[in-house]
């Protein structure tokens, strides 16, 4: 299940505005990468260039040792906008099914593989409810196990914890930490919040804006498994946190 | 029913049976010719007769029949080629605005030119029903495909649907409630259109029926078939509203 | 204007497909004729008078019956928007009458009018009295609960309350339930000429339709729809320039 991602020389022009530049970055198989970094250095585009969703301009992206010149089946995406990412029409199960549907899978052996991924996230009882019966969190929940029907071996999350209260994004956040463990997926996090990339990532990359850019790679040397708490307060975190926010506060200067 | 929202009920039929004895005085002391305003009872006299010698049941029938027939291929062509123009942008940019442009024409407009082409017969009938029904239904559903969440469209891409799943998975699903709407306008459409066609090309129906009504000055038999013309109404309405809340109870 | 020519080009090759076609085939129609026909008829129905003294007796009857009906759905809608015992009372009374459909009173209207303007001033009014009841009865009930809130808590007087709340908010969407009775009455004026009354575009229409002048025929078919897209545009125009600063984007239909 290899599946390193390789940016190298990536460059990106939309509507005549430079988003990203010269971009140059290895992600090794199962590492967790947080992507931080001030409005407008191109996260998200960058995020969307790594899904398929929009082709460079220059340079070329690879997951795998394969270019990425559409969306593939084993890169999964979490978008920020659940309720926007889910199919209000269908429960529960029928937005996983989406998922499996397209892999073909025939529709009996579809029910046991939705209620298994459904149990994975905590949504097994509300596998009949719609997405509009659903809290933030649990539709979160939902889109995850979608993603997590694809098997894929990259998972690329947009922000995905940023429209939750922090008590929901802390359980998603060791939620999506065990997860990824047991699966050994790479993931690709973006993120506004620093201590969010800190708690979570093998290692922080810190964009630039105008143009968008790799300006500071963070490797991260806190003990697995994470905890909320005990993590939170090392003095190892402490210095992590503070160092992100000197780069975020030199950023918007 | 809560017991406030059912005393409500009952005041607004009170209010109901209030107004129908008010008729009924106004219609018995002749301040109103009763060509022109027969007493309720009159009236239900003459329902109740046409249904029971089975004439009204007819007429009703032969409405009920032409509106359906038109409104079911206005349906399916409305929604076929409504999916057609708006799951894809180019048609959706080339046709729009010559859609928009139509969508305010009155559909029995259509009507002379439909009598020029196939003269007073069921063909014309059929042919004005549909038409005047397939444009609210056409142009509901070109709105539904228009007006799905951008954010599906890309979800689709990332996990890999075909160009028809799309369609069928998302888009449609997306558009039923626009599409439901544009239904129940078609109904109306074709309810209207069907009594226009039935007065004008003599076709065996309520429209005749209120017409010859009419012409004979019988009355209390011309409100009958203007309050089954209601009752009509109030059940496309209700039929719709059915489906509605069945097809779209994910909307809680 | 690239967008303008997209908008107009398929109508155009149609109506060029049209006219080839028609003259090609050579033989005369009673029911249909070439659109080079059509304009020409047009034009001359248009410089003698007829077409437009047509379409004043068709605008007479919309405006007289939207100005009766319209007035007494106003009215309605007024007291029931602001007084919602009144509405929960007349509530099966107005679910009874709605589904009437307006046509279905052409043969009653010709006994109590016989032929002429009244019966079509009639029958609008009667189309005219449920866009405007619904659309004022909610425009009203809506100003109840968000700003009068605000009002309350302001203590403003009633005067002000009326001047500085009520009508801003609700005149504006009463405009839009005005348009809306406008297009409604235009077309029921002219499905009651076309289907009894000898007046009007309708009834000219028909005219030509059994002298067999096809082209006459849709050179008044043109001009209606001409007719009802032109006024639709013009009631935007007053109802963006006057009322566009009161409306949110969203109320706007």
């Amino acid at each position: 299940m290899t599946a390193p991602i390789v940016l190298r020389g990536v460059g990106l022009v939309l509507g005549g505005l430079r988003i990203l530049q010269g971009i140059d970055l290895e992600i090794r198989q199962g590492e967790f990468a947080c992507v931080v970094g001030p409005s407008g250095c191109g996260k998200t585009t960058l995020l969307r260039a790594l899904a398929g969703l929009l082709p460079p301009t220059e340079g070329e992206v690879l997951i795998g040792g394969v270019p990425v010149r559409a969306p593939r089946r084993d890169v999964a995406v979490v978008f920020q906008d659940y309720s926007r990412a889910l199919l209000p029409w269908r429960t529960a199960a029928g937005n996983v099914a989406l998922a499996l549907e397209t892999m073909g899978m025939p529709a009996r052996a579809q029910a046991a593989r939705i209620q298994d991924l459904l149990a994975r996230v905590g949504l097994a009882e509300h596998a009949e409810k719609f997405p509009g019966q659903m809290s933030g969190g649990m539709q979160q929940r939902l889109q995850i196990a979608r993603c997590l029907a694809q098997e894929p071996n990259v998972l690329l999350m947009d922000e995905p914890f940023g429209a939750l209260d922090a008590m929901t994004r802390q359980t998603l956040q060791d939620e999506v930490l065990g997860l990824v463990a047991e699966r050994g997926v790479t993931v690709f996090f973006v993120t506004h919040d620093l201590e969010e990339a800190a708690y979570l990532g093998d290692k922080v990359i810190g964009l630039l804006p105008r143009p968008g850019r790799v300006a500071k790679h963070f490797t991260v040397d806190l003990p697995r498994p994470r905890d909320q708490l005990a993590t939170r307060e090392t003095p190892e975190f402490l210095r992590l946190r503070r160092s992100l926010f000197d780069f975020m506060r030199a950023a918007e200067a | 029913m809560s017991a406030r929202r059912w005393a409500w009920r009952a005041g607004s039929v009170l209010v109901c049976i209030a107004l129908v004895l008010a008729w009924q005085a106004v219609a018995d002391a002749r301040l109103v010719s009763p060509v022109f305003l027969p007493p309720p009872d009159k009236v239900w006299r003459a329902l109740q007769r046409g249904m029971a010698s089975g004439v009204l049941l007819q007429k009703l029938g032969g409405t009920v029949l032409r509106m359906i027939e038109g409104w079911a291929v206005a349906s399916l062509l409305g929604v076929g080629l409504g999916t057609l123009v708006g799951a894809s942008h180019t048609a959706r940019a080339w046709l729009g605005p010559t859609l928009e442009f139509l969508r305010p024409l009155p559909a029995s407009a259509i009507i002379p030119v439909a009598i020029a082409l196939f003269g007073l017969s069921d063909a014309m009938v059929l042919g004005v029903i549909g038409f005047g029904a397939l444009w609210p239904m056409l142009l509901a559903t070109v709105h539904g495909f228009a007006a799905v969440e951008p954010r599906l469209y890309e979800v689709s891409r990332a996990l890999g649907l075909s160009r028809a799943a799309v369609v069928w998975k998302v888009a449609l699903p997306s558009a039923l409630p626009d599409i439901l709407a544009g239904a129940r306008l078609g109904l109306t459409v074709a309810l209207v259109l069907a009594g226009v066609c039935e007065m004008l090309a003599g076709r065996d129906g309520l429209g005749q029926w209120i017409l010859l009504s009419a012409r004979s000055f019988r009355a209390p038999d011309l409100y009958a078939g203007v309050v089954l013309f209601g009752v009509l109404g109030y059940a496309s309405a209700l039929l719709i509203g059915a489906v509605e809340r069945r097809a779209l109870r994910w909307r809680g | 204007m690239t967008r303008l020519l997209r908008a107009i080009a398929v109508p155009a090759a149609l109506l060029l497909a049209g006219e080839i076609a028609m003259r090609a085939a050579g033989s005369s129609s009673d029911a249909l004729a070439p659109p080079s026909d059509v304009a020409a008829a047009l034009a001359a129905l248009l410089a003698d008078g007829e077409m437009l003294r047509a379409s004043a007796e068709t605008l007479a009857s919309a405006l007289g019956g939207l100005a009766i009906g319209g007035g007494v759905g106003l009215l309605a809608g007024l007291l029931f928007g602001a007084v919602p015992a009144a509405a929960r009372l007349f509530a099966i009374v107005v679910e009874g009458i709605r589904p009437i459909p307006a046509v279905a009173l052409i043969p009653l209207a010709l006994i109590l009018f016989g032929f002429g303007f009244r019966l079509e001033i009639a029958i609008v009014a009667f189309a005219a009295i449920w866009p405007m009841l619904v659309f004022t009865q909610a425009a009203v009930a809506a100003v109840d609960t968000q700003l009068l809130d605000v009002a309350r808590v302001l203590r403003l007087p009633l005067a002000a309350r009326l001047a500085r709340i009520v009508v801003p908010f609700a005149l504006p969407r009463i405009f839009v339930a005005f348009r809306l009775a406008f297009g409604v009455a235009l077309i029921v004026a002219v499905t009651v000429e076309i289907a009894v009354n000898p007046l009007g575009l309708g009834y000219g229409m028909t005219m030509a339709q059994q002298t067999l002048r096809p082209a006459d025929m849709l050179a008044y078919l043109v001009w209606i729809g001409v007719l009802g897209f032109l006024l639709n545009v013009l009631l935007l125009v007053v109802q963006r320039t006057v009322f566009g600063r009161f409306l949110p984007r969203g109320a706007r239909p």
